[in-house]
């Protein structure tokens, strides 16, 4: 009998995955259109709290947006690009900056997961984990670039969610 | 790190020495060896992880107390993830199908086993708390459950790359041992894809030492 009852958790545990992982991939959708819509509206945050938010309620991030005194002090006090060597090295080539806020980023197994998923591809130049921060620095090889939604299903792939995405000169701090 | 290194230090350790998983599902298209020791059972784990929300892998491990060791497929499930600018939770489901086989002698044939659980864990960068439940089925060479808690936290915050360490405190109960609940203090350090617990089972006199691969 406990047999079967074992193997009832299993089978349970089983299609439990698949059920939770569309739960959290619909979520993720959400948060995609969050993304986009900082893309679009040009400003920063660094408040990721803030972001979570904003991923379940958007007339409320509607409405913070359209607060010219609010996207002053987010965009003052928004992360920006982790300088190390490599980075440097790509951003001399010319390549895009890219910053985002990662959610959960809390261990260097985190850090490990989202440096292996960006690597790996081509348009990425250099990648950096900065666990102080919670923020993923990207450079592009020149004249490539990856999309919001791209990135942000890329570090779905290593196990996290992305918040919010800078690029250029928002990327650099250089936009205020 | 060499691959020979790696796999001296996983054989060193699934000889010597518990039940814990840091990170039981990866990155998609990560491969996990794990060796882990408690006071009662050796194993490792090598584990392949599809998609970010679950993972397959070849399990073996020896009870040393009842010389039998099971052989395993170990399906690991995340249910569910909280995300937070400053932490992150995790509920996993797990379980196996396999085979129980004596050992060292032990003269009991080959036995249909199974085993299902779950674990949980909450952390920050400077805080962690985590459980994990067990409840094995061997058969004629018996059942158990087995439960442990675990609280840490790292005396500093180190970046991508450093080297972190974690002080924690792990009680376990097994309510079917004569010794039912057992304190081990320990120690984690991890660095880049490496991870090294060592701790000490005050209670029974018994070495923690589990390692963690990422490739």
């Amino acid at each position: 009998m406990k047999r079967i009852q074992i193997a009832c958790f299993v089978a349970a545990s089983l299609m439990a995955g698949p059920i939770a992982a569309s739960q959290e991939e619909h979520s993720h959708d959400g948060h995609h259109d969050a993304i986009t819509e900082h893309a679009q509206m040009s400003h920063e945050h660094s408040d990721a709290a803030g972001h979570e938010q904003d991923a379940h309620d958007h007339s409320s991030h509607d409405s913070r947006a359209q607060d010219p005194s609010e996207d002053a002090h987010a965009a003052a006090s928004a992360v920006t690009l982790t300088r190390t060597s490599e980075i440097d090295a790509a951003l001399a080539l010319g390549g895009e900056p890219v910053v985002a806020d990662v959610m959960g980023v809390v261990c260097d197994f985190c850090a490990l997961a989202m440096n292996k998923i960006f690597s790996k591809r081509d348009e990425v130049a250099a990648v950096y984990v900065d666990l102080d921060t919670k923020a993923l620095s990207l450079v592009f090889v020149p004249g490539t670039s990856l999309s919001d939604d791209t990135i942000a299903e890329l570090a779905v792939q290593a196990g996290y969610r992305i918040a919010a995405i800078r690029r250029g000169d928002a990327a650099l701090g250089s936009a205020i | 790190m060499k691959p020979a290194l790696v796999v001296a230090l996983a054989l060193t350790t699934a000889l010597s020495t518990s039940l814990t998983a840091a990170r039981p599902v990866s990155y998609t298209g990560a491969w996990t060896l794990i060796a882990e020791s408690d006071r009662q059972w050796t194993g490792a784990l090598l584990h392949y992880t599809p998609s970010p929300k679950w993972s397959l892998g070849v399990r073996g491990e020896i009870n040393r107390d009842h010389d039998y060791a099971i052989y395993s497929l170990h399906p690991t499930v995340l249910a569910k993830r909280w995300f937070g600018s400053n932490y992150q939770g995790n509920f996993y489901l797990h379980g196996g199908v396999g085979q129980a086989s004596g050992v060292n002698g032990n003269p009991l044939g080959s036995q249909f086993a199974a085993f299902g659980g779950v674990m949980a864990d909450w952390e920050t960068r400077s805080l962690f708390v985590g459980y994990r439940s067990r409840y094995t089925d061997a058969g004629h060479f018996g059942d158990q459950f087995m439960q442990v808690l675990r609280a840490g936290f790292a005396p500093y915050e180190g970046d991508s790359g450093d080297l972190h360490t974690w002080l924690m405190l792990e009680l376990d109960h097994r309510s079917s041992d004569p010794d039912s609940v057992t304190a081990t203090p320990l120690v984690r350090l991890f660095k880049g894809q490496l991870l090294l617990e060592l701790g000490y089972n005050l209670t029974v006199n018994q070495p923690l030492m589990n390692f963690t691969y990422r490739f």
